[in-house]
């Protein structure tokens, strides 16, 4: 504590500072953000609008590692005139508590929410939320993404270790937000099997439920109130919460258990835009139908229609949005052109039909399993100079120059499914011949062994024999699951940086010699992970993201050659900065297409 | 007699659900064959007499038993890029259409009336399929196939509805609200494709929207990881069928559909008295 008082009298010293740019931690908690009180003068306030009591070892702990008010630059402003004006030289000074009431009097205020509907799945909900947060932010609004229900396997871990949507930590890069939490996605459904969900509660598993189970008991009991505590956590801290719905929310028979769409925004008290892709044809009707069959209370809260991926000439959809606008009473508020824009998908829907994707010479074969999980892993390898096949029968191995195994949701059924069709067999065939990489589940499946005795994955006690590309032995001992953000340095190669994050049940006995990282710990020395073994063009690990930064994307595909040549990786990025382009190219599209005024008045964010 | 398959959206399964039905009514001795007023599509075939006209057709044309003929399909527009798309009229290759030069709505029409007057004619049923959605509100005006084919024949109408993406409820509302008044009581029933799952879930929604609209549902056809031809550039999938016998394949795939359908209680009775069989 005294560490503190004496930082905060530096920080009243030293007066009013803005953005650190210099601090290496900057910006840690968002874009923008004033640093004047890296302490809180405030410490602490005890008002439960900013932080909360932390139940420690060694008793309870304010914790306001989650507040933002005090890195606003009126705020911070605001406080250094009234040090000022009070003569106040001394942190332990109590006028404190006087600046602090009326800081919060004269500055807070609970945030809005705005809420982006689709007509169907894939209608750009998520690029729509992504947007109108980087557009918010530009505007000087603090603003948080939310989904109040995300079903996906593909996430990301916080900085708390806790499991959220990828999708919701692209959004929070929109809005400029350093770190993404649990907050802004507390439910997230993961698949296990065909009607079997995993329930992640705040980022941590919570129950299996089948569809049924969902919605007869998790969301009339606990879910409503998760939503509440949620959504209310954010708009306490941001000024506005751009919450994203879930596939229709016109789906009439499940109306009432609904709480990803209509329901989220009656307890958020949210505008609501409706957003239709154009591209399928049907979006008047999609649109029309979906307004229509929303009950009369719930559909006063939609407010604008987006109209969504327009190939060719948005002119040509005017005559028609406006005898929509006329049928329905909602103004549509945008028509945006497909946007040519590299992001990661949400959900393994988007690679339906998918059977290859780029254009280079050299051809990856990645292995689809039907429970693959993070295939984003792979997004920043896409953007390469190489070509990439789905592999989903033996046959599409057929001269593949590299092999890429992703994670699954289940690692054992993922591992019979490929024995079944006959994929591991050529696998193993094409063993030493060409490189192979294993991420996750992948990794786990290269190994000799995979123990699953107490019936984990499969339902069922079976010990299986791996691929047995590496001594290791995957164990399945209980319902645990693995969950950390890594940072490290490749234990080969160059030894260049890399970032990655572990999600999976089972843990690996690894009796390889050579790692693939070397992981930083918190005041502890780095810990290896994963295998190479280089001779044999054999690599494993189980870090999520591994491609993201250069240095492994250019170490893996060094080894990959076509007809002798190898992959050309002098433009490799870092994929963060890719992401970042994009975002600033996708908010570009919509704004040049979207009336962000009448954005702003729907939101109610408007001094 | 005849009967049009709408869709709400482009690959809704219009294509795919008209082949079945050929192949069920074709099989219980119904002379039937497929007609599409209007199609956009790269994917076309030879007739025997020499014309050109959409893979769908053909390949409904053989699933009713029957060969391909150039009334089955009149209009066939080719897109051959840069704005330019090629019409193909009864055929054969009539003149390139581009922005400054459009194509005569009003005589096309006529052509689509024609031609589908020829095949009532020398078949007991027409199953027409629609293009695109019927309802598309800067377009409704100068359509061929749906409202405009609707308009002019006085065609009864079932409307295919995709639940795989979402809002299949929305769409089928909102597209029979879209349809022009007067055209309604010509919209019978509807079809849901692509589900997953156990249909009864699905029981109180389809009843609501059966008496907002007024439209009789024929039921729910499962999602089929068979692979048909493709019909349009938005497919992604490459169409390939297995086997070495397209058409064995092919009609081996229509009859794995009928027997899933009939396995959940696809209307097919229903289905029949709307074409007045």
């Amino acid at each position: 504590m005294e560490k503190i008082v004496k930082k905060v009298n530096d920080e009243i010293k030293r007066g009013w500072l803005g953005p650190d740019h210099n601090c290496p931690y900057h910006p840690a908690h968002f874009t923008g953000q004033d640093c004047s009180f890296c302490y809180c003068p405030f410490f602490p306030c005890n008002d439960t609008t900013f932080g909360w009591e932390l139940q420690g070892r060694h008793g309870a702990v304010w914790n306001c590692s989650d507040c933002l008010f005090i890195h606003r630059t009126p705020v911070v402003k605001f406080i250094y005139s009234e040090i000022e004006r009070l003569g106040i030289e001394d942190a332990k000074d109590p006028r404190f508590n006087d600046i602090f009431k009326a800081a919060k009097e004269r500055f807070w205020k609970k945030g809005k929410a705005l809420m982006v509907v689709g007509a169907t799945s894939d209608a750009g909900k998520s690029v729509t939320v992504a947007a109108i947060c980087r557009i918010l932010h530009d505007r000087g609004y603090l603003v948080a993404p939310f989904k109040s229900q995300n079903m996906s396997l593909n996430s990301k871990v916080t900085r708390t270790g806790a499991e959220i949507a990828m999708i919701q930590v692209l959004q929070a890069k929109a809005a400029g937000i350093t770190n993404p939490d649990a907050h802004m996605n507390p439910i997230l459904l993961k698949p296990k099997g065909d009607t079997v969900s995993q329930v992640m509660v705040c980022g941590k598993p919570f129950a299996d439920y089948d569809v049924e189970g969902y919605y007869n008991e998790f969301v009339p009991g606990p879910g409503i109130e998760i939503v509440k505590e949620h959504v209310d956590f954010l708009k306490d801290r941001y000024d506005c919460v751009i919450m994203e719905g879930a596939g229709s929310p016109a789906e009439i028979n499940i109306y009432d258990k609904d709480i990803a769409n209509m329901r989220a925004a009656e307890i958020a008290d949210a505008n609501v835009i409706l957003v239709v892709n154009v591209e399928w044809g049907g979006s008047f009707a999609y649109a029309l139908g979906t307004v229509e069959l929303i009950p009369e209370k719930d559909r006063k809260r939609i407010k604008g229609i987006i109209l969504n991926n327009v190939r060719g000439n948005t002119e040509n959809l005017r005559s028609g949005a406006d005898r929509l606008e006329e049928i329905t009473g909602i103004p549509v508020i945008g028509i945006i052109p497909h946007a040519d824009v590299v992001l990661p998908s949400e959900d393994s829907e988007a690679l339906r039909g998918v059977r290859s994707k780029g254009r280079g010479e050299s051809l990856i074969g990645v292995i689809k399993f039907p429970r693959m999980a993070n295939f984003t892993d792979l997004d920043p390898l896409f953007l390469e100079d190489v070509s990439t096949v789905f592999v989903e029968k033996p046959e599409d191995l057929k001269g593949v120059d590299a092999i890429v195994m992703p994670g699954t949701k289940n690692t054992v059924a993922d591992y019979l499914w490929m024995q079944e069709t006959g994929i591991a067999d050529v696998i193993k065939g094409l063993w030493k011949k060409i490189p192979i990489v294993g991420i996750c589940g992948g990794y786990q499946m290269m190994g000799k062994v995979l123990d699953d005795s107490n019936g984990i994955e499969a339902g069922k006690s079976a010990v299986y024999e791996g691929l047995g590309f590496f001594d290791n032995t995957t164990t399945f001992g209980e319902y645990a699951k693995q969950i950390l953000r890594n940072e490290g340095k490749l234990a080969v190669g160059d030894g260049g940086e890399i970032t990655g994050y572990e999600l999976h049940m089972g843990i690996s006995d690894v009796r390889e010699k050579q790692p693939l990282v070397y992981l930083e710990r918190f005041h502890a020395d780095p810990v290896p992970e994963g295998c190479v073994r280089e001779e044999d063009l054999t690599f494993g690990t189980y870090q999520h993201g591994i491609f993201d930064k250069p240095a492994f994307r250019k170490y893996f595909l060094s080894f990959v050659k076509h007809n002798g040549k190898p992959v050309d990786t002098s433009h490799a990025e870092d994929y963060d900065v890719t992401i970042e382009e994009n975002l600033v190219k996708l908010a570009k599209v919509f704004e040049e297409n979207m009336d962000v005024e009448r954005l702003i008045d729907i939101a109610g964010v408007r001094e | 007699m005849s009967i049009l398959f709408l869709g709400t959206s482009s690959g809704a399964g219009k294509t795919t659900v008209c082949a079945m039905v050929c192949r069920y009514l074709s099989r219980n001795g119904v002379d039937v064959a497929p007609f599409k007023g209007s199609n956009l599509s790269l994917n076309s075939i030879a007739t025997k007499d020499g014309g050109e006209i959409g893979m769908g057709q053909a390949f409904q044309a053989w699933a009713a038993g029957i060969e391909p003929e150039t009334d089955m399909n009149p209009v066939l527009l080719k897109p051959s890029g840069k704005g330019v798309i090629q019409l193909v009229l009864n055929g054969r290759p009539y003149k390139n259409i581009t922005k400054d030069d459009p194509m005569d709505r009003g005589m096309t029409l006529q052509e689509v009336k024609k031609a589908y007057d020829r095949m009532n004619e020398r078949h007991r049923l027409v199953l027409c399929e629609g293009s695109g959605s019927p309802v598309e509100l800067n377009l409704m005006d100068t359509d061929l196939a749906n409202v405009g084919l609707m308009r002019v024949t006085g065609v009864p109408a079932i409307l295919v509805g995709d639940i795989e993406r979402g809002g299949v409820f929305a769409a089928i509302y909102g597209t029979w609200k879209l349809i022009p008044d007067e055209l309604k009581p010509q919209m019978k029933g509807f079809i849901i494709n692509r589900f997953r799952g156990d249909g009864s879930i699905l029981r109180s929604a389809i009843g609501h929207i059966e008496s907002l609209t007024g439209m009789k549902c024929l039921g729910v056809l499962r999602y089929e990881y068979l692979r048909f031809p493709e019909e349009d550039s938005l497919s992604s999938s490459d169409g390939k069928l297995e086997g070495n016998d397209v058409h064995t394949a092919f009609i081996s795939n229509l009859d794995e559909m009928i027997a899933h359908a009939e396995e959940d209680g696809f209307d097919f009775d229903g289905l029949k008295k709307i074409c007045g069989l």
